[in-house]
């Protein structure tokens, strides 16, 4: 889901940046650092809104850097347990199937789908019911709920389900192009 | 799609009353570790009996078929905590089309300023305005505010509007599926819902129209 949250960073500036550019270039230098970036708090931050303020510096013993508290507004993007979303089928094997929302990556395993799905290897690896009538290959859409997450350096990787009510294929790929 | 059941042709995915072989089938539940920042342990959803029903396009597949249908109780986690109560301070719920509005902004505006290499735009920027635009929803985020305004007054909080909102449900009983925090109330809040949902319903479809008729 996504949030519009203010959120703190102290920004280390280089002298050689001071002049009246200063804000300018602090601006510059937070959007390069923070966005893109992901966090297990915060998600990951999709884009930055807004500047709330900009606090004084304050210059670092022995380095001639200068720290400046900035207050920020950005647009995150965060999964929570429990929360169901749709993402679209990136990958299935018979350990089940990858699929992504967003800048997430979610994983649902073979256990977690319903039981008279079945994998079908071949070119199009799919995962289909016994009377063939639901089908979930790459490209399709599924609405699934988050059982759990997990935040590496840069992404954030989640365990999904759909074997749960009102979830599973929302359409087969293309349907929607 | 409406003949795969997406969108409430065929039942979802428990199967009908009276399958007997359902409930010959209950997987005990596993345990699952997974080592992370908030590492958790959960157990894999134990078939309640109507588990092993075809999975048909249940992504918003009714559940006519199957008479009552039973919420899944049985399977669901231990604890459904509000969203809200886990979110920093100062943040706010969006909706994905008010998430798309802003990011759509942005990006505009990254056209003008796209002559400077030093200004890019992080991956994860397209992938999530793609996102937040999936389903080519043309609702104004304050219209849908509007419709689900009432709910408010019943206890719902902004996240959990937020979260009816992004999946449109058609049955009231599919939002109660969906957000389980709002169980307790489902007495008060069904009409409530019903409501609106047939308002959002109403909305699509003549925004639906419109682009049709422009197209």
């Amino acid at each position: 889901m996504f949030f519009h949250m203010v959120l703190e960073r102290n920004m280390q500036l280089h002298p050689r940046h001071f002049g009246r550019d200063l804000r300018d270039k602090l601006v510059a230098k937070l959007m390069k650092d923070v966005e893109g970036t992901c966090s297990g708090h915060h998600g990951f931050i999709v884009a930055i809104t807004g500047i709330e303020s900009v606090g004084k510096g304050r210059i670092r013993d022995g380095t001639g850097f200068v720290v400046f508290p900035v207050k920020y507004q950005c647009v995150v993007f965060r999964p929570f347990k429990g929360e169901i979303l749709e993402a679209v089928v990136t990958m299935v094997n018979k350990m089940g199937f990858f699929a992504e929302a967003g800048p997430v990556q979610i994983f649902v395993s073979n256990h977690l789908i319903p039981d008279d799905m079945e994998f079908q290897p071949g070119d199009i690896p799919n995962y289909t019911t016994s009377d063939g009538s639901v089908k979930i290959q790459k490209e399709s859409e599924v609405r699934l709920k988050i059982i759990g997450t997990r935040v590496d350096a840069t992404e954030i990787f989640c365990i999904g389900t759909i074997k749960d009510d009102f979830l599973g294929v929302i359409s087969d790929p293309g349907a929607n192009s | 799609m409406s003949e795969k059941g997406g969108k409430g042709g065929k039942s979802s995915l428990k199967s009908p009353v009276g399958n007997g072989d359902s409930s010959g089938k209950q997987k005990k539940g596993k345990k699952v570790q997974f080592d992370s920042e908030d590492s958790f342990e959960m157990h894999t959803q134990k078939s309640n009996g109507k588990a092993d029903a075809p999975a048909a396009k249940g992504g918003k597949g009714d559940k006519t078929a199957n008479g009552s249908k039973k919420s899944t109780g049985k399977g669901s986690t231990p604890v459904e905590r509000r969203f809200d109560q886990e979110l920093p301070p100062n943040s706010a719920c969006l909706m994905d089309c008010e998430a798309a509005d802003i990011l759509q902004s942005i990006q505009d505006q990254m056209v003008i300023l796209s002559q400077d290499p030093d200004i890019k735009l992080p991956v994860s920027f397209d992938t999530g305005l793609t996102y937040a635009k999936r389903g080519g929803s043309y609702a104004k985020p304050e219209t849908v505010k509007k419709i689900f305004e009432p709910l408010k007054k019943h206890g719902v909080s902004e996240c959990e509007i937020c979260l009816i909102a992004n999946i449109c449900p058609e049955s009231v009983d599919e939002v109660f599926a969906v957000v389980p925090a709002l169980k307790p109330k489902m007495s008060k809040l069904r009409d409530p819902l019903r409501i609106a949902l047939d308002e959002l319903a109403n909305l699509k479809e003549a925004l639906a129209n419109l682009k049709n008729s422009t197209t």
